[in-house]
């Protein structure tokens, strides 16, 4: 079973493999497929393989060590890692630690316009729609993608860094709150 | 030379205040609004004056910065306290700008080492599916479709229209004349075009000559302009 496993794999490539669609195919339960996904990846750890097994927006894909980085950019001429400039980064930040969240208040908290940002990223499969906000208007309602982590190589959105922004949202809350108890 | 950072470099008026604000290492919390606004409207002047784009919302800021150390300036009136601070409003959304901009650095090293491996394209497996649909299926639904598309033709075709043309047979014509000429002997040319009907006139014209081939009948005009007779072969004499 684990060939198959690995066969699987193979040909999903970059498209990933989800646990369900691993445990369908195999027909087996979820701890023995997840038990399988264990034992290959310990497979190829151990023996030192060319490849390996990364969980990247809860898709299982095959992919190749970074340790022969070096190696592979060889293979093409001029090496320019293209990275997603700052305001892409802070703009995908914003979505994914507020999602489902709208333009103007990404908007806001960049204090720019973000709709030609956010039209990049939605080409490019970052973020997608994600519903509409219930207020006047209906402001599409945007959140981050698989192939968001993947970009980043995370596995889920709890392996996003961990940063304080909970405090700041007590006090905005607070804020909103005393703002109107002294109007009344 | 004064190295000098563009406004291309800052992702937004709060991108720049930061940086101002590091410049001088002040803390965020402890920003001086009649400073940093002189600081922030020089940066906005040294880049219109080397022909730079200053974006709308620059100036947006540029304003509230005013508005706000015309604040600062003005004695401070009793319901100061109840009015939004906007000193404080500025600072909170500075520090939440930090926040993600604190993340940024970290997402990148993430991407930076995501760059590092690959996965492959996905296979191409629609062989497979072709085969599997297209033999059984696929020319099925072709053929149902087809069918289909012939009972709309069938409904499309104008409902059992019949054009009521009245034909006429050559030959019928030719016996109709003929069998006048031998009664009456001699017929004006005239005569035989009784109804105006152009199929009719066609087939009666064309029924005479072929008489006249067949040398049934004779054809006669006395002079120019004048009657023309028909007359049956056999009947004329000179």
């Amino acid at each position: 079973m684990d060939k198959v496993l690995e066969g699987l794999l193979f040909l999903v490539g970059d498209d990933g493999i989800e646990l369900e669609e691993i445990m369908n195919i195999l027909d087996k339960s979820k701890e023995d497929s997840l038990k399988l996904i264990r034992e290959l990846k310990t497979f190829y750890d151990d023996n030192d393989r060319a490849v390996t097994i990364e969980c990247l927006g809860s898709k299982y894909k095959l992919v190749t060590r970074a340790i022969h980085y070096g190696y592979y950019t060889k293979l093409v001429n001029n090496v320019e890692a293209k990275e997603l400039s700052q305001s892409f980064l802070e703009t995908l930040a914003i979505i994914a630690y507020n999602e489902p969240v709208t333009r103007s208040q990404v908007d806001e908290i960049r204090g720019v316009d973000s709709s030609y940002v956010i039209r990049r990223l939605l080409l490019r499969d970052f973020v997608c729609e994600d519903g509409r906000l219930d207020i006047p208007g209906r402001p599409i309602l945007y959140k981050t993608t698989s192939k968001f982590l993947d970009y980043f190589g995370l596995k889920s959105k709890e392996d996003l860094p961990i940063v304080e922004i909970e405090s700041k949202e007590e006090d905005e809350v607070d804020i909103f709150n005393s703002k109107y108890k002294e109007d009344v | 030379m004064e190295y000098i950072i563009t406004i291309d470099n800052f992702s937004g008026p709060l991108d720049l205040l930061l940086h101002l604000l590091k410049k001088d290492n002040v803390k965020i919390e402890d920003i001086n609004i009649e400073k940093i606004t002189e600081q922030y409207l020089n940066y906005i002047n040294k880049m219109e004056t080397l022909d730079l784009d200053v974006t709308s919302e620059y100036l947006v800021m540029a304003a509230e910065l005013i508005e706000m150390k015309s604040y600062v300036l003005l004695p401070v009136q009793v319901n100061n306290e109840e009015e939004e601070n906007p000193r404080e409003e500025l600072i909170k959304r500075l520090i939440e700008y930090r926040n993600y901009k604190e993340i940024t650095d970290e997402l990148k090293l993430l991407e930076d080492e995501r760059k590092k491996y690959f996965s492959k394209d996905i296979s191409d497996l629609s062989p497979f599916e072709i085969e599997s649909h297209d033999k059984t299926e696929c020319v099925d639904v072709l053929i149902e479709a087809f069918n289909n598309f012939i009972k709309r033709q069938e409904l499309d075709k104008p409902i059992d229209t019949k054009v009521a043309i009245k034909e006429y047979s050559l030959t019928e014509r030719n016996k109709e004349i003929g069998s006048i000429i031998r009664k009456r002997k001699k017929v004006e040319f005239k005569e035989l075009f009784d109804k105006f009907d152009r199929g009719y006139i066609i087939i009666t014209f064309l029924s005479i000559l072929d008489l006249s081939k067949k040398q049934e009948i004779k054809i006669i005009q006395e002079n120019n302009f004048k009657d023309i007779f028909l007359v049956n072969k056999g009947d004329y004499n000179g």
